[in-house]
């Protein structure tokens, strides 16, 4: 069983990593100066978790 | 301290007043409105730690609804959805209620799995538009339709990100809401189809299914079934053998769905693409719930929150009987899913208190808040419903205006589940 | 908008974030591993930690610290916890009194100060919680972590789509599997939260401890509060407390815990060991939805004007006033209704007596400060000190 949460466990962090590229590339992309400044703020959860910081 | 939290909200409105004047999007004005109430507040000094850590608020929400609307865009382009409004047009055009009907519950399930009726206008809305069109229904009932069946959907269970996070919010388990939520949202979206789109003319099969794209070949209900069969069977299994599996958790029970969806799609699917599109889709929502975390913390900590707090649950009952159907939804319409820890949750104390059945009085709330998504300044499902629909006609006087009945019966069975929340108390369950 | 133009506001927006998140990012891990030390008083005979009961925690984050004060006099057992929910302050500090002020003449006396470390290393999103809060003491100040009610998800992660308690089946919200006081009495292969309760459990048995308490704190809004708590078991004990101190000390009610509500101390410790278990609340106006300002004052005085106004509409159980609900008091509290139920256990159970001494009642503690009672750690002996 504690295989298994850990295996969830890293699944999750895989997801949040997969959304937080997402969000970074929208970042680099985006033509609109009010989207860039709304995916830096998205990013704030998504890199702390990441990073198990928060 | 009453002057404090008075200025800070003051500060909250004017500040999010300018930013729209300004041109900015809804998400940024709040964010502005959230910095500046956080310097006023701390006297000129940023509370940076305050705004990072707002914006884990509804972190695992938004978890939630980006991999549940991942696992409807699978469906829907491996062609799933078309292949159902295509079975269901074939199996019932000559009936128009039975046609109705199984159209309703399909514009459900893509809400009800992700809380997001914008999900619903952007998987099935269209396809199931295109049906109700060849069902002799003028455009604009058709709009109408789709926003408030949407609407329903985003209320239906299980997932209901309104009581979800009113529940969170007045530490109140988020179980029982199934069976009220979905008698409310079953309810108001039949209402709606069969009110507005009841009369017509007969289907033209051949017609409407040239209209329709075309599944697939190799697409079959097995295909598009398993994976709600695996979805709903690992929602079970978590209730029926808790202890004997891993806590799996609502976002990874989707991408295991998402992963049968994937090898049962009879075409192959661009993983990577769909699921950029998914999260691009869906930024104005992610967007909202972060910023709207940082706006919640900014106004718990300047008591903003409080005040606000305080001023409801100190009306009198007849008060919030007689205007909640206003507020509700013109609060929705005007901060989104703010509204659900802002009022939602000193009004379930409140209810608490008067001995009212709480489960009942949130879910009677909890599907009055969606008709506010086709209110200005955010009318985030109503703008989706007239851009998915390609809709000619005029917003105001041809969209919203032909919602409004089945919007007003909606708010009147609502509000009745409110008054009488203890006579329907055994509706709670599940 | 020029691309010049937009690449200043993505790079210039990147930077504020990129500063923002290494600003908070040092804070949220420095909140997490702070450390709180504990200077033993002079009755604790050893300390052990909780994965000496169930390995799989030892050297986990939840790996706490058990403090046993033991009189050498055959006698009954106690265990006192605080910090089940880390954002109710009075708990841990009332805990930390008896760590370090406790001596004991029959019988023995277990503390866990801190019963979830990891809801004391994390602070709710969206409630605004100050970090820290510090106490005023002869020599200085001392500082604690402010926590939250839930496990932090770092360590708790994912939640179910609903929480089904063990063994009862009882249906609970998602979050509550990190919820440590709706996790009694534990699960082995659980989450850390359930494993936790399962470890406390088998301190429980192994140390054969008769009486069983657990420290709280309550929202005014809500009904259980300014109270005791009791199974069944301890019904007669609760009672006669809740009679005494009302008339001797402080007014505090008496409450039986409901048959069927499972995952809490005072229903699930008193069904699944020998001990008699019961929780105490005291009334901690932070914790009100309609507060004001969320700071430190706020926690440390219980005072509050939205509060006041709620109370004035009766939509409180707790009276408030001007004078608020001061730490001290909501400390006092906890340290009389500790003495009071050891007392009348000792009284009933003769043999198995568990006889306190050195720790203040109410009075002393609001008359003299919470801190009165803490010793200075930068005075203490290097193996006397515990960290929290």
């Amino acid at each position: 069983m504690a295989i298994l949460y850990t295996i969830i466990s890293v699944c999750y962090y895989l997801i949040i990593a997969f959304i937080t590229f997402v969000i970074a590339r929208n970042l680099v992309k985006t033509k609109n100066f009010q989207e860039a400044i709304l995916f830096s703020v998205m990013l704030m959860p998504f890199i702390l978790r990441i990073l198990r910081i928060k | 301290m009453y002057f404090h939290a008075g200025l800070i909200l003051a500060v909250i409105a004017v500040s999010f007043g300018i930013a729209k004047a300004l041109k900015l999007s809804v998400e940024l004005s709040m964010l502005v409105a959230a910095v500046a109430a956080a310097i006023v507040h701390s006297g000129g000094a940023i509370p940076v730690r305050h705004l990072v850590e707002g914006s884990f608020t509804y972190l695992d929400v938004c978890l939630i609804f980006i991999t549940a609307t991942f696992f409807m865009n699978l469906i829907k382009e491996s062609g799933g959805v078309a292949f159902l409004v295509r079975s269901i047009v074939t199996a019932f055009h000559k009936s128009r209620a039975l046609c109705l009907f199984f159209l309703t519950l399909l514009l459900l399930i893509p809400g009800a799995l992700t809380g997001s009726g914008a999900t619903t206008v952007l998987t099935v809305g269209t396809l199931v538009g295109t049906v109700l069109t060849y069902m002799g229904i003028s455009e604009k009932r058709v709009a109408a339709i789709i926003f408030i069946c949407a609407a329903m959907s985003a209320a239906a269970p299980p997932v209901n990100l309104w009581a979800m996070m009113a529940a969170a919010g007045s530490n109140m388990p988020y179980v029982g809401f199934f069976v009220p939520l979905l008698v409310l949202s079953l309810a108001g979206s039949l209402f709606a189809m069969f009110f507005l789109g009841g009369k017509g003319k007969k289907v033209e099969l051949s017609e409407a299914l040239k209209e329709l794209p075309a599944p697939p070949e190799k697409m079959n209900w097995v295909r598009v079934g398993i994976p709600f069969v695996v979805l709903i069977f690992l929602i079970m299994a978590g209730r029926i053998w808790p202890h004997s599996i891993p806590t799996l958790g609502l976002p990874f029970m989707f991408v295991v769905a998402s992963i049968f969806a994937i090898f049962l799609s009879p075409k192959k699917l661009e993983i990577l693409k769909i699921a950029t599109n998914t999260i691009n889709t869906l930024i104005p929502l992610v967007g909202i719930m972060i910023v709207v975390g940082i706006l919640i913390q900014i106004m718990a900590l300047s008591g903003a929150r409080g005040l606000i707090s305080l001023a409801v649950v100190t009306l009198p009952m007849w008060v919030l009987f007689a205007a909640l159907w206003l507020i509700l939804p013109v609060s929705e319409g005007l901060l989104q899913y703010a509204v659900a820890p802002l009022l939602g949750v000193p009004l379930i104390l409140l209810f608490n208190m008067k001995g009212m059945d709480a489960i009942i009085a949130l879910s009677a709330m909890a599907v009055m808040w969606p008709m506010g998504d086709i209110l200005p300044p955010t009318a985030v499902v109503g703008r989706a419903t007239v851009m998915e629909l390609k809709f000619k006609g005029r917003y105001y006087k041809d969209f919203l205006k032909t919602s409004l009945i089945p919007m007003g019966f909606i708010l009147l069975i609502a509000t009745l589940f409110l008054i009488f929340s203890n006579e329907l108390s055994f509706l709670v369950g599940g | 908008m020029t691309d010049r133009n937009l690449m200043i506001v993505k790079i210039v927006s990147t930077v504020l974030v990129g500063i923002a998140l290494i600003i908070s990012g040092i804070e949220f891990y420095n909140h997490r591993n702070f450390q709180e030390p504990v200077v033993i008083g002079p009755g604790v005979t050893s300390v052990k930690t909780l994965g000496d009961y169930y390995t799989r925690l030892k050297g986990t984050i939840n790996d706490t610290n058990i403090y046993i004060i033991d009189s050498g006099v055959p006698g009954g057992t106690a265990l006192v916890i605080g910090r089940t929910h880390p954002e109710e302050p009075a708990a841990t500090l009332a805990a930390k009194i008896l760590v370090e002020n406790a001596s004991l003449s029959k019988g023995r006396l277990i503390v866990a100060i801190t019963a979830n470390q990891s809801a004391s290393r994390v602070t709710r999103p969206g409630d605004a919680y100050p970090m820290y809060y510090t106490i005023e003491t002869p020599w200085g100040e001392s500082k604690y972590r402010m926590g939250d009610r839930w496990s932090s998800p770092m360590d708790s992660w994912p939640d179910p789509e609903v929480y089904v308690h063990y063994p009862s089946g009882q249906l609970l919200a998602y979050m509550d599997i990190r919820n440590f006081n709706r996790t009694w009495p534990g699960r082995e292969n659980g989450m850390i939260t359930e494993q936790t309760n399962y470890a406390f459990m088998n301190l429980i048995r192994a140390e054969g401890v008769d009486v069983f308490i657990d420290l709280h704190e309550a929202e005014l809004e809500y009904p259980v509060i300014s109270t005791i708590v009791a199974h069944q078991k301890a019904a007669d004990i609760a009672g006669l407390a809740s009679m005494i101190l009302t008339s001797t000390e402080f007014r505090i009610g008496m409450e039986f815990s409901p048959p069927s509500l499972h995952g809490l101390s005072h229903r699930e410790v008193g069904d699944y060991s020998d001990a008699i278990s019961l929780l105490f609340e005291t009334p901690e106006p932070f914790l009100d939805r309609v507060r004001g300002i969320t700071d430190e004052a706020l926690l440390l005085t219980g005072k509050d004007e939205f509060v006041m106004t709620a109370g004035k509409y009766g939509l409180l159980y707790e009276k408030i006033d001007e004078k608020g609900w001061p730490i001290d008091v909501r400390v006092g509290r906890h340290c009389s209704t500790t003495l009071m139920v050891l007392e009348l256990w000792s009284d009933f159970n003769p043999g198995k007596e568990v006889v306190v001494g050195g720790v203040p009642r109410y009075d002393e503690v609001v008359s003299n400060g919470t801190g009165f009672y803490f010793q200075d750690p930068s005075k203490a002996e290097t193996e006397n000190i515990y960290y929290e």
